[in-house]
């Protein structure tokens, strides 16, 4: 009776603590190595000129032009999403979120960078940056398999490359 | 001619850049509804606990804006167009666990 | 027009808080503030479920039986159901008919359902040495009833099931955390009512034996089963620790001038 009185006590409170923090740290660990990662990257394309221009900058000269694409599913981890459910039981912002996003939208961007610079192009005009998100396969529609982020735009190669 | 992964030009601007458009014959557009199989799924699910790049995710969508890109391309050819400008995506759920994927922008005839 | 590549500072789109330390505030104002609305409903609930008179309850759940309950019947329901007469006889203005049902489970218990309908296991009938060690039990139920404990824990469960549905119906896993926090809150209510219905219990006993002698022995024996480690859990246990409660009931007994001594009835014998 005391054993499975204790068992059911593990089961019901450490059992889904364990979880929690364990999550967390894994989830966490992730999250920095991720964020260390986008830092490196930015800074060694950080001379590509990307543009929500629709069309080119007046002294520029284009001779070539094609979509370049880059998109990123990302999730986090169940920790992060339980204190977004209790925080959405209170309102107001949803702090654990915001990395997510900031991550997805961060690699989305390089992606299609680098694959404008793999292509050979000079510059990306009208970039555009999408958000979607990925339904779960569960059917009580539960649980974010993770989110979409998807950036697009038009890359170009230059006649006379205004910079280096 | 063609720059890129698709046989034709394809911009997200309202013209192509460093070249006139001459002719544009209307909307080109493309989509494919995708689902993702259970063992990506279960590996999705594992993944989901503790965060991070869901890669298989990632790349079915790739895979299925591409598919939906190659189908609004083979309409604009067919239409007798070489570039497709102001093209647009747009994603969405239409089943539980599945999305549909539209690719879409106007067909023209650039010189 | 001039390219000049200049980085953003770093961190601008995302909060600096630290995620547990968010969890934390979220954790702990949510169990007040449910805890507080448990509370306040809890009273709110014993003050409106008392309004309605015993008299109206018992006619109207005379014959109710909850669904999906196997009850047996024989020689032994018979003989429980006449003792609880015999009890209940000494409650003169008791406006309860009361009913017995046996039902077979592991667990030595019983519980009082609203319409005077006491239940019992099979387990306990087996565990009592006694007639008086199962009169204790059973005047400890009718206890229950002279507080309206049953009607009070089912209004209460209701509320306060409605009360998490309201707050924590969006997330399953805040649901899980919110009915530990009311199951406690409830639970410290009932302990105290257990108690009471001790005290009523006891005093039928007497009036039935004119001693108590050996009625305790139940909670004793449970006692003697239950280790160390249970009473760390008691807290978090709907009933109080039986070893303090065997030594309770003397208490009651020798405060009021109740025999401790006298001939024992017994139970188990008709069959052996």
């Amino acid at each position: 009776m005391s054993s499975e009185a204790l068992f059911a006590l593990f089961f019901n409170l450490g059992f889904p603590l364990l979880l929690l923090l364990g999550t967390y740290a894994i989830g966490t660990a992730i999250e920095r190595k991720h964020f260390r990662d986008l830092l490196q990257r930015e800074a060694k394309v950080r001379q590509f000129p990307l543009l929500t221009f629709q069309s080119l900058p007046a002294n520029w000269q284009a001779n070539s032009a094609a979509m370049v694409t880059g998109s990123v599913v990302i999730s986090i981890d169940y920790f992060k999403r339980f204190v977004a459910t209790l925080r959405s039981i209170f309102g107001g912002r949803i702090k654990t979120y915001e990395p997510l996003l900031d991550r997805a939208r961060r690699e989305a961007v390089l992606r299609m960078t680098e694959e404008a610079l793999q292509m050979g192009f000079d510059a990306v005009i009208n970039v555009r940056v999408e958000t979607s998100r990925l339904a779960s396969a569960r059917r009580d529609g539960k649980g974010t398999a993770g989110v979409e982020m998807l950036a697009f735009g038009t890359g170009i190669k230059l006649l006379r490359p205004e910079s280096s | 001619m063609s720059v890129g992964k698709y046989s034709i030009i394809l911009t997200n601007t309202e013209t192509v850049p460093g070249r006139t458009i001459v002719e544009f014959y209307g909307l080109a557009t493309g989509n494919t509804v995708r689902a993702k199989h259970i063992g990506r799924d279960i590996m999705a699910g594992l993944k989901n606990l503790v965060g991070g790049e869901l890669t298989g995710y990632s790349e079915l969508l790739q895979d299925s804006r591409r598919e939906a890109t190659e189908r609004m391309v083979e309409q604009a050819k067919s239409m007798g167009a070489n570039a497709v400008v102001n093209m647009r995506f747009a994603t969405s759920s239409v089943a539980q666990g599945a999305a549909e994927l539209f690719a879409y922008g106007t067909a023209v005839r650039v010189e | 027009m001039e390219f000049q590549p200049r980085a953003p500072r770093e961190g601008i789109n995302v909060s600096h808080e630290h995620p547990l330390k968010e969890a934390s505030i979220l954790i702990v104002g949510l169990t007040m503030v449910i805890g507080i609305a448990a509370v306040v409903l809890v009273f709110f609930v014993d003050l409106v479920v008392t309004v309605i008179p015993a008299e109206a309850e018992a006619r109207a759940l005379s014959s109710w039986i909850p669904d999906n309950l196997d009850l047996l019947s024989g020689e032994k329901q018979e003989r429980v159901e006449q003792l609880v007469d015999r009890l209940a006889s000494h409650w003169p203005e008791c406006p309860y008919t009361f009913r017995v049902g046996v039902f077979g489970a592991d667990q030595p218990n019983a519980l009082a359902l609203p319409g005077g309908l006491i239940l019992v296991t099979t387990k306990l009938l087996e565990d009592v040495e006694s007639e008086n060690e199962l009169a204790l039990v059973l005047g400890h139920e009718i206890g229950h009833y002279r507080d309206r404990d049953h009607i009070k824990i089912f209004g209460r469960s209701f509320a306060l099931s409605l009360l998490l549905a309201v707050t924590l119906g969006r997330s399953s896993q805040g649901l899980e955390l919110g009915t530990q926090v009311t199951g406690l809150a409830v639970n410290s209510f009932s302990r105290e009512q257990e108690s009471k219905a001790d005290q009523v219990g006891l005093a039928l006993v007497q009036a039935e034996y004119g001693h108590v002698a050996d009625s305790w022995k139940f909670f004793e024996r449970m006692a003697a089963e239950e280790n160390d480690l249970t009473r760390l859990t008691t807290y978090l246990s709907t009933h109080p620790a039986s070893g303090d409660r065997s030594q309770r009931i003397r208490q009651i007994a020798e405060e009021n001038g109740w025999p401790l001594e006298g001939p024992i009835t017994p139970w188990q014998s008709s069959e052996e």
